[in-house]
């Protein structure tokens, strides 16, 4: 029997906290709940959880020292839950270590994709790859090539070079700040226009209905997340 | 476009253009109506721009009008003099009244919006709530054993869950606008993004795919606050959907023209009222015959305010089988061209 995963629920609302724990029971999860970072933290000493989903709005304290505290000492993903509003925070918790983010309202199926996929990229890390299937994508790091559908796809160096970061990185929330750090190099972090213009040319080559996008998702204010449900790696 | 850069100093240029007019009055009828008259004459402009709430320009204004009075009618005329100090007493008396009117012309418009918000609450948001609240009950209630009902009552709460979470950032939005130059968070927009973003708060919308999309492929960056904008075209879809039938056309078109951006959202309905045109942007404005529809009247007139931030101006018109909602953005800042790349 496949063993119960444990996530630990760092969160003050007791009606959300109650909602998440009982949908994650039915998907075979096992939960605890920890109202506060005291809580929390006396918790993680006890147990040894598989995941954490972290409200930040907690009444004892910021969310990002916590994050801080437990990145020293373990490594697991932590998913964290925000207010619409609070976008600067969302990308300094994720800067702080978080690995993605949820935006309150959210749906349950947003929860459990994003525990899922923050899980996967924890367990199994990139191993050396040559060609990455994602859907009609197919990307040859190996030989700087690209594929739609088997036609190939006209692509410049520094486009080449988002796509492949892009399904490198596949399924998680890239910050702005850290795209065009990766792509274009420390200095340009807030060349916002360049990572527009950038994004507006790739859809335009990837993607079939560009305003409703299939891979390249943007997250207002955040970032961009790369959508890659089916993926082959040879 | 320059209306755009003009428009925050606009208490300053009426009070440039009030002492310019009162200056021509009191000098073509100095002999008739003497010092005392003129001086009160004076306090005509601080009045007026005290009602606007601002007190930098009442403070500009204020001494202004000490200035030109005491310049113009005091002896010796054309000059200061040094028992002219005592016109600093004048300066203090006119800038006390303007500043008692000024904060309370501020009292008053801080009033007006929370009635607006109250309003708000109570009537857009109780729709939603008590459908949420009267499905949840029947779910309770009754022993539900038809599963097509049951989701039929479960797509219902979900449905008014998500018009009360449009409510809720239209509202936040909105507060957010009430001081729109500073709170302005401007960043390079792409309207292709945009629009995507918006689509994807309809992407269980029965009626989405009627949404037909075309934005000019050339359409560059436009300089902007891209949640507002994102709101914008959310609450043009979301007039769209509900005012269009199914199966009927919803086209919404952006194009580019000499330093302008135009927006263009499209749906076959019947035509609309002249004067329902006009006053449909105004705050809880709803069209009689649309009782039916659920809905908010606060969705196009934080159109309005988005579009007014940016220097920006929105109609509706009718056109052919349907109605129009037209935007034009003036292009204040155009993105540099140092970052083509050759194939």
């Amino acid at each position: 029997m496949k063993m119960q995963e444990l996530i630990l629920i760092i969160e003050d609302d007791q009606a959300i906290s109650r909602m998440v724990s009982l949908t994650l029971h039915q998907h075979d999860y096992k939960t605890l709940i920890a109202s506060d970072i005291k809580s929390a933290l006396r918790l993680l000493n006890q147990n040894s959880p598989d995941a954490i989903i972290l409200d930040l709005g907690l009444p004892d304290g910021d969310g990002k020292g916590l994050i801080k505290t437990i990145r020293t000492e373990i490594t697991i993903p932590i998913i964290i839950v925000s207010a619409r509003h609070e976008e600067k925070e969302v990308i300094a918790s994720l800067d702080a270590g978080a690995d993605d983010y949820l935006i309150k309202p959210f749906s349950i199926d947003e929860l459990l994709a994003r525990v899922r996929s923050a899980q996967r990229r924890f367990l199994g890390l990139q191993p050396n790859v040559n060609v990455i299937l994602c859907h009609e994508l197919t990307l040859d790091i190996e030989h700087h090539l690209a594929f739609k559908k088997e036609e190939p796809l006209k692509l410049t160096p520094t486009e080449f070079n988002l796509l492949k970061y892009f399904i490198l990185h596949r399924n998680q929330v890239l910050p702005y700040a850290r795209i065009l750090k990766e792509i274009w190099g420390v200095g340009y972090q807030s060349e916002m226009q360049y990572l527009r213009t950038y994004i507006n040319t790739l859809r335009k080559k990837i993607e079939t209905d560009t305003a409703r996008p299939a891979y390249i998702h943007t997250e207002m204010g955040i970032g961009y997340r790369f959508t890659c449900d089916s993926v082959n790696i040879n | 476009m320059y209306l755009s850069t003009i428009y925050p100093y606009r208490h300053y240029m009426v009070s440039i253009l009030l002492i310019a007019l009162i200056t021509i009055v009191s000098q073509t009828f100095l002999t008739k109506l003497g010092l005392i008259n003129i001086a009160l004459i004076h306090l005509i402009p601080v009045l007026v721009i005290a009602l606007q709430g601002n007190m930098g320009s009442t403070m500009i204004v204020s001494a202004g009008s000490v200035v030109m009075f005491d310049l113009l009618y005091v002896p010796p005329k054309y000059s200061f003099d040094v028992h002219d100090f005592t016109y600093i007493w004048s300066f203090i008396i006119f800038f006390a009244v303007g500043y008692t009117i000024s904060s309370q012309a501020k009292r008053i418009q801080t009033n007006a919006i929370k009635e607006i918000f109250l309003n708000a609450l109570s009537h857009d948001l109780k729709t939603p709530l008590s459908s949420i609240l009267g499905n949840a009950s029947l779910l309770l209630k009754e022993q539900m054993d038809d599963a097509t009902t049951r989701r039929e009552i479960l797509i219902q709460i979900n449905d008014s869950g998500q018009r009360m979470n449009r409510l809720v950032a239209n509202l936040l939005e909105s507060a957010r606008l009430q001081n729109t130059q500073s709170a302005l968070r401007q960043e390079w927009c792409d309207f292709e993004d945009i629009v995507g973003v918006a689509l994807q708060e309809f992407r269980y919308h029965p009626k989405q795919p009627q949404i037909e999309i075309s934005i000019d492929p050339q359409l560059s960056l436009f300089w902007g606050d891209c949640a507002l904008l994102v709101r914008l075209i959310v609450n043009l879809f979301d007039n769209a959907l509900k005012y269009t039938e199914e199966g009927k056309a919803i086209r919404l078109t952006i194009t580019e023209m000499e330093k302008k951006i135009k927006i263009l959202c499209f749906n076959e309905s019947q035509p609309i009222k002249k004067a329902d045109l006009k006053n449909m942007f105004d705050r809880f404005y709803r069209l009689e015959h649309t009782a039916d529809v659920i809905g908010s009247g606060i969705g196009l007139s934080i159109c309005r305010d988005i579009a007014s931030a940016h220097g920006g101006e929105i109609e509706a018109y009718n056109v052919q089988n349907g109605v129009c909602f037209e935007i034009i953005f003036p292009v204040a800042k155009s993105p540099s061209n140092g970052l083509k790349e050759l194939l």
